[in-house]
Formats: structure tokens, C-alpha cells, sequence
């Protein structure tokens, strides 16, 4: 079977031109070593919380006493989860 | 055998539960009891000729010394084993043939070992880790020599993804959602699910994608926290391998970028680090990146980036739920179709129960009565299976993957202006919360110890 032949538009342009930039920047940061801090035994390959070494020690998340109770947290986290399940499920709709 | 329990023992969605069940329980026994040691295989730090300074110097070791050390060959087979007898029983009851899928896991396994020890490397493990080399190396064989035959048995991407998910969600603490008060709720909470929200509007009806998984997989991995957000999004929604390829490369080419220039922006605009620690939590995809930038500003932004982005990694769980629900529900149903419960149970992807299962477990059972440091213990060896169960399933992926079907899926640029305007949105928006709470004028500015 014979593929439709592709041309290149503005977009498509414009992304590679974007594209190859940003690559760029980022091979140019990586052989430079930019942005590391030598007290920080890690950097943006940690992905995850868990991937810091000795996270446990190394990431201070004991540093705010939040005031209210945990409950009042949750149902606030819970009442916005669900209003903006109700509009996606809108905005699904009107497609 | 009915036919209900065949379906729990014999389908790889639920094989994965258990599998992920038996690696925490096994975890959790080896941390609490003290009676043996179950961490698996990480390569330490190791240069080709950096010059180092500071911790990491102290950190590093050189290649040679790991190599000769028998602590580091125990801990290879511990690794091979466990993961090598799980799945191959998952495989077998899969219907697999045991002697086709062990010399191909094995081939699999050896391949992710020469991942992580090339990720290890200095340079490379500070900006891009397993991920980018795991596709790269798969990609290599399957789009040079091609994949050997003998090695598919044990290309399973789904089966890895999914079991290393659920062992993900001891980790994801609901707890969380309160360490930071209403500033890192409103910061963190609000704003994510409306970018995610805007990203599927604007790339499914401005760009016109009608590849909706593509879609809530990159604005997942924009809005929540990068590879982590998207591995779990991208399973939700059942996407492509090309779509998780092309959305984690994006982010991850993207936040070696924003981890460098961010604070430099936030700095030269005169930010409080407060402030500035707070945008960068909010906006940069990956943890490690967020605590890095974060310091950049100072401790109090350090501490501020890294309360935020906390939020963030536990919200990983709500929305991979409410994904793969919608998928369920609305997407993969047919016009007119209506879906009802016994349907939706069918379609729902049951890892992500084992997901949720594993995180209320350790969130209120095991934190209130084995307390915060024996989680955090718990979650340092199993981060690592975590992690050797997504090596498998990114090399899988490669190994699976053909350079001109990425091509075909850029789609004039399109997944690329989605990633692009949806994180300049997700900026400006986390900027205006941030100002909004934490700039004094509205609210009084708090304080971090």
C-alpha cells in the first residue's frame, strides 16, 4: 500500500526548528554540567521522591505544621477532585 | 475453577497485583523485622572523568571497585531472582511457556543491567537516568540488528509497568496532602487537575489529537510530575508505546531545561524564595530537578519546592483512578452505548486498584503504627524494584519500538505545542496561585523551620 505523500507545514516546521533547539540547550547544559549543586547527590534523573538518595534525610518535609485537622484537607481535596471530574466529563460532552 | 477466580489468577492486569502485593509484603517483613536484607541492585555513582566536589565526590564510586565487590554480585542475583521467579510464574499462568520465557528474561534482565550501570555514570544519572537509556538501548538492538526472536517472550511492557505501579503505591502517602496546609493544596491541587483539564481541551479539540491517549498521558506528565505521572496515566488510559516514549523524552529533555533557567527567571524577577520554590514544586516535572532548582533559591525555597512537589507525587494515584474511570466510561465506549457497572468493572484496569490497595495500606495502616521512618525504610527498597520493573518495561518498549512509527506519531509537531502551551499554562497559572497565597497579600506569608 502506497502512504499519502506528507508535506512539511508551518507547524510541523516550526516544531522541528523548536525541537532541535531545545536539544540543543540540553546537550549543551549536560556536557557543561549546569545547574548542579555539588552538595545534592542528585538531579533531574531522580524522577520520583523515592529515587533521592537517602531521601529520608535529604528532603525536609517536615517543615511546616499544618493548623487545621487532616480531615478538613481532605474533603477539601476531595470536593475540588470531584468538581473537576464533573468538568471534564462536561467538557467531554461538548466535543 | 470458575470463571471469576481463573481471571484472577490467569490475566496479567490482576497477575501484577499480586506480584506488587508479594514484593511490599516481603519489603515490609525484611525492613520491620531487621531479619534480612531485601534491597535490590543499584549501582553506585561512577565517572568517566568529571571532576567532582562536595557530597557527590564523596559519593562516588569508581566502576572497577563496584565490580569487585561480592556485596554487588549477591545483591545482582537477589535482584534476578526475585524478579526472574515472579515473573516467570506470572508468565506461566499467562500461558506462557516456561522454557521460552527464561532465557528471554534473562536476555531482558541483562539488557537492564547494562541500563542502569550506563545511567549510573555521573553525568548521565544527574540529568536523564533509566528511562532515556532504557528506550535507547532497546531502540538500538530493534532498529539495527532487530530484536531476536528468542527475546519477545519476555518483552511484556504492560506486565512490568503494572506490577512495578502497584509497588509504587506504598510511596504514594495520602498524608501528604496536608504537609504544606491550604498553601500546598491550593498550589499543588488546584491547579493541577484544571492544566490537565486545559491540555485535553486544547489537544483534543484546538489541535484536533484523536489520540486522546497521547493527550491525558503528556498532560499528566506536565501537570503532575513528569515519567512517574506519565508511566501511571499512560497505563490508565491503555496508550500506545510510542505515545509513553514520545511524552516521556518530551518531559525529560524539558526539565534538564527548566531545572538550569527556572531559578535563573525566578531570581532576575526579584521572587521571594518562598514564592520561587513554590513555582518551581508546581512546574518542574521531576522531584530530584525540583529539589535541585529549589536550592538554587535558598534552604526556605528548597524546603518550599520540595513541600509542593510532595503534594504532587501522591496526586500520581487520584488521577491515574480518575483516568483510567474516564476511560472506561467515556472513551472507549461506543456512541449511544450506555456503560453500566458490571462493564465499567470489566474494562477498569485492576493494577490501578492494587495501586490505590497499596497506598491506603500504607498510608493508614503501617504509618500510624509503625511510624513515618519505617515507611520512609519500607519505601527505599522497594523504590528500587520500582524502578528495576520499569528498566524491564522501557527496554521492553524499545525493544518494541520502530524510529519511523515516533515519527509518524509527531504528527506535524503536535505532541510537542501540546507539552509546550500546556506547561507555559501550567507556569503562568501556578505563578498566579502562588502569588495569590503565598506573596502576603492576600494571606499571611508562612513560616518554614
Amino acid at each position: 500500500m502506497r502512504h499519502p505523500k506528507r508535506s512539511l507545514t508551518a507547524g510541523s516546521i516550526a516544531a522541528l526548528i523548536v525541537g532541535a533547539v531545545v536539544l540543543g540547550a540540553a546537550v549543551y547544559i549536560m556536557v557543561n554540567g549546569l545547574g548542579l549543586n555539588p552538595d545534592l547527590d542528585f538531579g533531574a534523573g531522580a524522577y520520583y521522591y523515592a529515587d533521592i538518595p537517602d531521601y529520608q534525610q535529604t528532603l525536609d518535609w517536615d517543615s511546616y505544621t499544618a493548623r487545621l485537622p487532616f480531615v478538613v484537607y481532605l474533603l477539601l481535596f476531595l470536593a475540588w477532585g470531584f468538581l473537576m471530574w464533573c468538568i471534564w466529563k462536561r467538557l467531554d460532552r461538548k466535543q | 475453577m470458575s470463571a471469576k477466580t481463573s481471571k484472577i489468577l490467569h490475566t496479567e492486569d490482576w497477575l501484577a497485583v499480586w506480584i506488587g502485593f508479594i514484593i511490599i509484603a516481603v519489603g515490609l517483613v525484611a525492613v520491620l523485622t531487621g531479619a534480612f536484607d531485601f534491597s535490590a541492585l543499584k549501582f553506585k555513582t561512577w565517572t568517566v572523568g568529571e571532576q567532582l566536589t562536595g557530597a557527590a565526590a564523596a559519593k562516588a564510586v569508581p566502576l572497577g571497585q563496584q565490580l569487585a565487590s561480592g556485596a554487588f554480585w549477591l545483591k545482582m542475583l537477589l535482584t534476578a531472582a526475585v524478579l526472574g521467579v515472579l515473573f516467570t510464574v506470572g508468565a506461566k499462568l499467562t500461558g506462557e511457556k516456561v522454557s521460552r520465557f527464561v532465557p528471554a528474561f534473562v536476555g531482558v534482565f541483562l539488557l537492564s543491567v547494562v541500563v542502569r550501570l550506563v545511567s549510573a555514570e555521573f553525568t548521565l544519572n544527574r540529568y536523564l537516568e533509566w528511562a532515556f537509556w532504557a528506550l535507547i538501548v532497546g531502540m538500538l538492538i530493534s532498529n539495527t540488528v532487530g530484536t531476536p526472536k528468542w527475546l519477545k517472550p519476555a518483552v511484556r511492557t504492560e506486565f512490568y509497568i503494572k506490577t512495578g505501579l502497584v509497588v509504587m503505591g506504598f510511596s504514594v502517602l495520602f498524608s501528604n496532602i496536608a504537609k504544606f496546609g491550604l498553601y500546598g493544596l491550593g498550589i499543588a491541587w488546584m491547579v493541577t487537575p484544571v492544566v490537565i483539564l486545559f491540555m485535553w481541551w486544547f489537544g483534543t479539540k484546538v489541535l484536533k489529537m484523536d489520540n486522546k491517549p497521547l493527550v491525558i498521558t503528556m498532560a499528566s506528565a506536565t501537570s503532575v510530575c513528569g515519567t512517574s505521572a506519565a508511566i501511571a496515566s499512560g497505563a490508565a488510559s491503555n496508550c500506545k508505546k510510542d505515545d509513553l516514549t514520545m511524552t516521556i523524552s518530551i518531559s525529560i529533555i524539558f526539565t534538564v531545561l527548566m531545572m538550569v533557567f527556572e531559578p535563573l527567571i525566578i531570581r532576575a524577577f526579584g521572587m521571594s524564595p518562598i514564592m520561587g520554590g513554590a513555582l518551581i514544586g508546581g512546574t518542574v516535572d521531576s522531584t530530584g530537578a525540583v529539589a535541585v532548582a529549589g536550592s538554587v533559591l535558598g534552604g526556605e525555597a528548597e524546603k518550599a519546592a520540595v513541600l509542593v512537589k510532595m503534594i504532587q507525587n501522591i496526586l500520581i494515584g487520584f488521577i491515574a483512578f480518575f483516568v483510567a474511570l474516564f476511560f472506561a466510561t467515556r472513551v472507549d465506549r461506543k456512541s449511544g452505548q450506555k456503560v453500566g457497572a458490571g462493564e465499567i468493572w470489566t474494562r477498569f484496569p485492576k493494577f490501578i486498584i492494587g495501586f490505590f490497595v497499596a497506598s491506603l495500606v500504607a498510608s493508614f495502616v503501617v504509618l500510624p503504627l509503625a511510624g513515618a521512618d519505617q515507611v520512609k525504610a519500607v519505601n527505599g527498597v522497594l523504590d528500587q524494584y520500582k524502578n528495576w520493573c520499569f528498566v524491564l518495561a522501557f527496554v521492553s518498549i524499545g525493544l518494541d519500538t520502530n524510529f519511523r512509527d515516533i515519527a509518524r506519531q509527531m504528527k506535524g509537531g503536535k505532541p510537542l505545542w501540546l507539552y509546550i502551551v500546556g506547561q507555559t499554562f501550567n507556569i503562568v497559572l501556578t505563578f498566579a496561585m502562588v502569588w495569590f497565597l503565598l506573596s502576603g497579600a492576600v494571606f499571611p506569608i508562612p513560616t518554614l523551620d
